[in-house]
């Protein structure tokens, strides 16, 4: 059984006509009477038991009206999703029960001390905190910062805070909302070693960011967002595999023909110079170049980063076409 | 309910519910010790003619009698205003305001339906209204006990009138809790709040005091609170059969509306 699983999910603001709800596929329309723009739109993923799965998208591609609808915040135009097994219309409180959320930019009760907080935050649980102290060292949140009101507290501390009340009661499926934001590098490096532990441990984490270096540090999969579209999900390994890296190459003598060897692209001769992009497999390419006096080859690896900017290189390219 | 959360609640307004209530036992006290220094002097002014008998009397309170004193103290600005520090103050804020901070994201979060949390807000409005009242009642009690005038009041009828205020503030802060669960910002909340409450009081004084405006007296919720028949032992059960209305239509609302709606990301 998945963690998650969307089908279809979409979510539209705006009014929603009941004459044109028919004729628009369940879209609302604005006042105006011009179809209200999608914030989510026909997402359909799988996320598998025990893995880390990053959703990707810069702001506003509609991450966290995804999670939201997976909440129960928000209420589907159209699609269905089921959490843990409970669909999220009619089982939001059940689904509730088994998951730790960390919202983005997440506020507090800030008259509270942290230990207060954490407190309350899991009587509302109703689950014992199993992890909070191991979580309160690893984040460094000294017994002293926990006596403070949550007022004082710096912004990095409010994010270890926020971490710590999301997986305190070892919550099946950890849903987090741009986790990292406002941790230093030291506490970003524990907070990926809490969630490898966490996957070791069999946890679920869905995982939104618009920090590509930690979704490649840290995901087994990726689906990527765009103006609340799916544009892609797969493995990160297999979408840094399938990124265009570029190469450079000297040589002396004749210069390689590389236009037919597969997943070659963009090759440019400039002298002894020759550039050009290079997909997939590295064998064919390596192949074409036995014959020649290569006296220099750099390869740059490939980083989730540009792999994503392709992505949406290429969305935007269909959306012009 | 959810009895953490109704703890949470409790627990930040503690401090602030104890002091509106001593504030509201010592109005409730100064009133009969007003009327026991002044009364006869200002029932002398009156039939002197200088000022209109109907100035004289304001929501069935007037300070010519004890009864009438203490039921002055129910429906005087200065208890109203003390009472919606809660009835409007904490029911309006309740969900808006958490809404507005971000940290209705939290308690959502946890295993607790909307419906709990807009339970939880109610009874914990309804609690405050029964204590802010309580502490109006006995501070009447004591007044009265103060200048010896205590048997005068009669103190087995304290309980219904207690029970008629607190339904009225019952009312308004579930009026409150409705616009409360509607707006995703405090001030719309607050505002319309304070909108209704404050027609409704205007409404009550102009008929009161304009015979020809006396028609729209049942249109304000004030009109229900009877002190003065109260504690004559008159009270009228309808008056509290119609606030005990408005509070269920305004339960009602909230309970369909907010499970509904959508709750976008704070801004």
């Amino acid at each position: 059984m998945p963690a998650i699983a969307t089908s279809g999910l979409t979510k539209r603001y705006g009014t929603a006509l009941p004459s044109l709800r028919r004729g628009s596929g369940g879209y609302g329309v604005g006042p105006d009477g011009v179809a209200a723009a999608p914030a989510l739109d026909d997402l359909s993923i799988e996320v598998r038991e025990g893995e880390i799965f990053g959703f990707l998208g810069p702001n506003g591609a509609g991450k966290s009206t995804a999670i939201r609808l997976l909440l129960g915040f928000l209420h589907p135009t159209a699609g269905s999703a089921t959490v843990l097994g409970h669909p999220i219309d009619g089982a939001s409180v059940e689904i509730r029960r088994r998951i730790g959320y960390l919202p983005g930019g997440i506020a507090f009760w800030d008259g509270l001390s942290g230990e207060r907080l954490l407190d309350e935050l899991a009587a509302l649980s109703g689950r014992p905190s199993l992890l909070r102290s191991d979580l309160l060292d690893r984040l460094e949140l000294d017994a002293a910062t926990l006596k403070r009101p949550v007022r004082e507290y710096s912004r990095g501390m409010r994010q270890k805070l926020g971490i710590v009340q999301a997986l305190q009661h070892d919550p099946e499926l950890a849903i987090l909302d741009e986790p990292s934001e406002g941790l230093d590098p030291l506490m970003q490096r524990s907070f990926y070693g809490i969630l490898d532990d966490l996957r070791a441990s069999g946890r679920t984490i869905f995982f939104s960011s618009h920090v590509l270096s930690e979704v490649e540090r840290v995901c087994d999969r990726v689906a990527i967002v765009r103006h609340g579209r799916l544009v892609a999900l797969e493995d990160v390994a297999a979408l840094i595999a399938r990124r265009k890296r570029n190469v450079e190459l000297r040589v002396t003598g004749a210069v390689p023909i590389l236009h037919a060897v597969p997943g070659v692209s963009d090759v440019h001769v400039d002298g002894n110079l020759v550039t050009c992009r290079l997909e997939g497999d590295v064998g064919p390419f390596l192949a074409a170049l036995r014959d020649y006096d290569v006296r220099d080859l750099t390869i740059e690896p490939s980083r989730l980063e540009e792999a994503f900017l392709e992505f949406y290189e290429d969305a935007d390219a269909g959306s012009a076409a | 309910m959810n009895r953490a959360y109704f703890t949470h609640v409790w627990r930040a307004n503690r401090w602030r519910l104890a002091i509106v209530a001593i504030a509201l036992a010592a109005w409730g006290a100064l009133l009969p010790i007003v009327f026991d220094a002044f009364g006869a002097q200002f029932q002398a002014l009156i039939d002197s003619g200088i000022i209109p008998s109907q100035f004289a009397r304001f929501g069935g309170g007037d300070i010519f009698s004890l009864a009438g004193s203490v039921a002055l103290g129910f429906v005087h600005p200065i208890a109203v205003g003390l009472a919606l520090v809660f009835s409007v103050g904490f029911a309006a804020a309740a969900i808006a305001g958490e809404r507005e901070r971000g940290t209705l994201e939290v308690l959502l979060a946890r295993p607790v339906s909307r419906r709990r949390v807009y339970a939880t807000a109610l009874a914990a409005s309804m609690l405050f209204a029964a204590v802010t009242m309580g502490a109006l009642t006995l501070g009447a009690l004591a007044g009265s006990a103060v200048v010896g005038r205590l048997a005068e009041l009669g103190p087995a009828n304290l309980p219904v009138v207690w029970l008629n205020a607190t339904l009225l503030f019952c009312a308004f802060g579930a009026i409150s809790l409705g616009a409360s669960v509607s707006f995703d910002r405090l001030t719309p909340a607050i505002g319309t709040s304070l909108a209704i409450v404050l027609v409704s009081y205007f409404l009550d004084v102009i008929a009161e005091l304009w015979p020809a405006a006396a028609f729209l007296q049942p249109y304000s919720l004030f009109h229900y609170l009877d002190a003065r028949a109260g504690l004559s032992g008159f009270a009228n059960p309808g008056d509290m059969v119609v606030l005990i209305g408005v509070t269920g239509v305004a339960i009602a609302y909230a309970l369909v509306v907010f499970p509904q709606r959508d709750l976008a990301a704070p801004a």
